[in-house]
């Protein structure tokens, strides 16, 4: 029994780090109809500049808040520079210009921290083990899913509850219907484009006590994030729920239960959903 | 692809080198490493060693580097390879990190005669069924740094293991020589795992059910950046306390050990190279190394050095062309710093002590290896190997 | 709608002309260039085929060419069977599974359709990369060239093969182009700009797509044949979806639906990606910044520009046929 928790838990834990990467790209996909394949490289770059921080400060919370921040600038200038001239590209075009974005940060990354893996350590506060339904965990990852519960709430009332969320809604439903009522569309393009970002920065410095650092993260993960979004179906809070859980459970109990399938279980949820479903579950729109 | 790394300083000394001693030949060597992509910093060790051999021999211009990016991938590696010998027309080959591309380019470096040190592509093969007498290694093969592991753990009192590892050839391979031998001296293996390689960031529900199988201990094999993955995580599930974690030693490789951190501590693995060795050789390896790197050496950067340093004295014995180099390289032998080393007749692999060794926090604060226990003079089974 | 124009066939001609005079005059290793780039120019063509044409970006084209390559390396290297039948096998294998991906995703467009090949793409890869009868991650040594010595040809020659590497690119290219110019090519490009209208005109729409995907996938096998050879080597490597990213990448480089642009492009990719890693070990960001350029200044690539700039000049003269001009416009932005 105490292995089921103990299982259900890991699966959780990597259902967060997923949720947390994947909500600014499903978001901004949602909003702006862009499709950013360089949202893994942000989540490389917090990484990274969660580790120059940490050795700044000394401190596991400087990595903590500087990596959000400083992924959220280089959205700034990635979104002045590049984005908005690319919004009304569409989707192919969008795709191409953000994986040529990739190899760009890839090797900015490279120059700046070089090709050697790098770590942070746990922060003090959350080192060690605590003891839940039963079992001892890791501390650090119900840290993890604490946070990642936190922002699945946050979102949810910042979407349901205030004026910029419904907003927000608008503007994902009908940004031209949205703008005629008055919202600033564009700036509120720029809004959730950052908050996009700072979130893959702030994933980026989570994961960096638990995996390591290196230029290739970014790629790895995008992949299954990408899956995550559309599986959900794109653009909708509840579709990257559902994803991130959906993912995280199965390659955890993929590895469990059935070994030699884990690594192609996700590519065959994929295909299914969105042969059965080609919007994805939960599309944002009907 | 096929980065020419020509190091235009290099070239131009080697250049100028070459006027000046007209009557020397120079012998024009192809090193095929990966310079971008996950295995770039073990092509820097690599590249770094080789270097420091020839300009410690004062031989550096008698060599002419050519170097060829492969990536890291066997279609880039293969087409390096060929462009080197077909093209460039050097002597010897050099390099070779990842098993794939040296099994990928084995055929043609046998047909076309020519010599090929290799200096860290470990997958047993290329000195066991599929060697070539133009093939040497001077690094190590998977089986040969995992087997003696096998019979130590169970001297060590423990009865049971299980074994986790990423699922592609060289997993395979270091965790099959390891459990040949741990079967062989009277161990059981509870249970084995191969995590999706390249894909696995979570090694959570392994460790869960690794732990779950109830071992006197786990015994893997992970490089790179998996490494410090897989040492971090198994130090937070506390799985320490319990289960002590041996494994090949890359695991705890130096190169690693600053990012796993304390988590690495008392982790128990086996390798053929500790920067820690106590021996003048190696202390005046780490020295000169240090100067120029500015950082401990690992054993990618030993395996550089070696591989130089097995050339040198190939044309030290008078070797000149691709021919006398294969002949030569075969009576290679010296002490260097991991100690005495030769080449098996039999396969063309080095024989060398495997060190078994634990971290342990410096005198500097700084994590660092101690050396438990020496297996001497370690020589792989020709395993199918004609020569 | 594609039209073979006096532009596309100078162009081409030149292309390829100027290919297989470089490789006489080439060393063995500009020999190699010509042989990756002749294999890159018909993936690209292929991928082409069914992106510029048919409005499907695949993420899978990767796979199919490794599909090409494995099969032909199995049949030749493991089995010993004759590298004719060997060539024929792959490109019905890859054809074949083009056209599965393409008969379950035709019902998918936009991103999920990108998003479903990259899951079909990468499950042939991963499928590979851990199956250990397969070589797993070490690939397979040993795969046989077509032996053409009945006709004087050696295929073992770096230059024969060179230049029979070229001759395949044309054909692919003829081939390709007579596939567009027909009926069946047309109505391809009635479905991209209208799948809607072209349903309502009672064609089998999903059909059409799941058949140009099949076509698309054999030449894609054929150009994994080409590498296969060329190495006698394959890898997963081949099947990886950066692989197939790459390939789209060339035919951006060269502009998108036009055919003669994927050939161009993917000579450019190579001249670009072998200049610049001479100079530096970063040319992964070199091709990055290209690419985001490309796409910025009006993602016509380096064909489409010239066929742009030649029309602006043909407009003012009075023999320009308005109809053409749109038409190879519809063609350019696809």
């Amino acid at each position: 029994m105490n292995f089921w928790i103990v299982q259900a838990l890991n699966g959780l834990q990597l259902s967060m780090l997923l949720f947390l990467l994947s909500i600014g790209l499903t978001v901004i996909f949602g909003l702006m109809h862009f499709v950013n394949l360089a949202h893994g490289a942000l989540y490389a770059l917090g990484a990274y500049v969660g580790v120059s921080a940490f050795a700044l400060t000394g401190m596991y919370w400087g990595a903590f808040l500087l990596a959000p921040i400083a992924v959220a600038l280089a959205g700034v200038v990635l979104y002045l520079g590049l984005i908005r001239r690319m919004r009304k590209a569409g989707p192919m075009n969008q795709v191409l210009v953000t994986f040529g974005l990739i190899f760009v940060l890839l090797d900015i990354t490279r120059i700046i921290w070089g090709d050697l893996a790098l770590s942070i350590p746990e922060p003090q506060l959350f080192t060690g083990r605590s003891e839940v339904l039963g079992v001892a965990y890791p501390t650090y990852r119900l840290f993890i899913i604490g946070l990642g519960l936190t922002v699945m709430a946050g979102l949810w009332l910042l979407l349901s509850r205030t004026q910029i969320g419904a907003m927000i809604r608008a503007g994902v439903d009908n940004d031209q219907m949205a703008a005629c009522l008055g919202i600033n569309v564009e700036r509120l393009f720029f809004i959730v484009f950052c908050i996009g970002c700072a979130l893959a920065g702030l994933a980026g410095a989570v994961a960096a006590p638990v995996l390591s650092v290196t230029p290739s993260m970014g790629t790895q993960l995008l992949i299954p994030v990408l899956i995550v979004v559309v599986i959900g179906g794109l653009g909708s809070l509840k579709g990257a729920i559902a994803g991130s859980l959906l993912v995280g459970f199965i390659q955890t109990f993929g590895a469990v239960l059935a070994p030699q399938l884990a690594s192609v279980a996700i590519y065959a949820l994929l295909a299914a959903v969105l042969i059965f479903r080609p919007a994805g579950l939960f599309p944002a729109k009907a | 692809m096929n980065l020419i790394v020509k190091s235009a300083l290099a070239g131009a000394f080697a250049l100028s080198a070459t006027t000046a001693m007209a009557q020397e030949d120079v012998i024009d060597v192809g090193m095929i490493l990966p310079y971008v992509g996950v295995y770039a910093s073990l092509g820097e060790e690599i590249d770094q060693g080789f270097v420091l051999a020839l300009e410690e021999a004062g031989m550096t211009d008698r060599f002419n580097i050519i170097r060829e990016d492969t990536e890291a991938s066997p279609q880039v590696g293969v087409a390096a390879t060929r462009k080197l010998v077909l093209q460039d027309e050097v002597d010897v080959l050099t390099g070779l990190v990842s098993s794939g591309v040296l099994a990928a380019i084995r055929d043609f470096v046998d047909q076309s005669q020519t010599p090929l040190i290799v200096s860290n592509a470990g997958n047993d093969e290329a000195t066991g069924a599929d060697c070539s007498p133009y093939i040497t290694r001077v690094s190590f093969s998977n089986a040969q740094v995992n087997r003696p592991m096998g019979q130590w753990l169970y001297d060590q009192g423990v009865r049971t293991v299980y074994t986790l590892a990423p699922d592609y050839a060289a997993g395979r391979q270091h965790i099959g020589a390891f459990v040949t031998a741990f079967e062989a001296a009277g161990g059981e293996v509870l249970g084995q795992d191969y995590t999706p390689f390249g894909q696995t960031q979570d090694f959570g529900p392994y460790l869960t059910t690794a732990q779950a199988a109830d071992p006197d201990a786990i015994f893997v094999f992970y490089a790179g950046g998996e490494a410090i993955n897989f040492v971090k995580q198994y130090d937070s599930f506390g799985i320490k306390d319990e289960t002590p974690l041996y494994g090949s030693g890359f695991l705890t490789s130096q190169l690693y050990l600053d990012a796993e951190g304390p988590a690495a501590l008392g982790v128990i693995t086996s390798l053929h190279y500790l920067p820690t060795l106590d021996t003048p050789e190696n202390k005046a390896f780490v020295e000169a190394f240090q100067a120029k790197a500015n950082r401990l050496p690992s054993e990618y950067a030993v395996q550089g050095y070696d591989a130089g340093r097995a050339l040198v004295e190939a044309v030290k014995a008078g070797a000149t062309d691709r021919e006398s180099i294969k002949e030569a390289l075969r009576d290679v032998q010296y002490t260097g710093p991991r100690g005495p080393l030769e080449i098996d007749p039999a396969t063309n692999n080095i024989v060398q002590n495997v060190y078994i060794y634990d971290i342990v926090e410096g005198e500097d604060g700084k994590l660092t290896q101690e050396l438990l226990d020496t297996v001497e003079a370690v020589r792989d089974e020709p395993n199918g190997c004609e020569l | 709608m594609f039209h073979q124009t006096t532009t596309k066939t100078v162009t081409i001609l030149l292309l390829f002309i100027g290919m297989a005079i470089y490789t006489v005059f080439a060393g063995f290793y500009g020999r190699e260039l010509v042989i990756e780039a002749a294999y890159l120019v018909i993936l690209a063509i292929s991928l082409d085929m069914v992106a510029g044409y048919g409005g499907m970006v695949s993420l899978c084209h990767g796979a199919i060419f490794g599909i090409g390559a494995y099969v032909f390396a199995i049949l030749t290297g493991m089995m010993g069977i004759s590298p004719f039948i060997a060539l024929v096998a792959a490109i019905a294998a890859s054809g074949l599974f083009g056209l599965f991906v393409g008969a379950v995703t035709s019902r998918t467009s936009g991103i999920f359709f990108i998003m479903t090949t990259l899951a079909f793409g990468q499950m042939v890869y991963v499928y590979t990369f851990e199956n250990r009868a397969l070589g797993g991650d070490d690939g397979m040594s040993g795969v046989a060239r077509l032996d053409l010595s009945m006709i004087g040809i050696d295929t073992n020659d770096s230059l024969q093969f060179a230049l029979l590497a070229v001759v395949f690119a044309a054909l692919s290219y003829a081939v390709a182009a007579f596939i567009m110019r027909s009926g069946f090519g047309r109505t391809l490009v009635g479905i991209r700009s209208n799948e809607v209208r072209m349903r309502a005109l009672g064609l089998p729409v999903l059909r059409y797509k799941a058949f140009a995907f099949g076509i698309s996938g054999a030449l894609a096998g054929l150009a994994g044949t080409i590498a296969a050879q060329q190495t006698m080597f394959v890898s997963p490597e081949m099947m990886s979806w950066m692989m197939s990213g790459e390939a789209l990448v060339i035919v951006i480089l060269g502009g998108l639906g036009t055919l003669v642009g994927a050939a161009v492009g993917a000579v450019l990719f190579v001249f670009l990606q072998h200049e610049v890693s001479e100079v530096t070990r970063y040319w992964h960001m070199v091709v990055g910044l290209v690419l985001i350029l490309v796409v910025v200044l009006g993602n016509r690539g380096a064909y489409g520009q010239i066929e742009h700039l030649l029309e602006r000049r043909k407009k003012g003269a009075p023999k320009a046929s308005a109809l053409e001009v749109a038409a190879e416009k519809d063609a350019s932005h696809a």
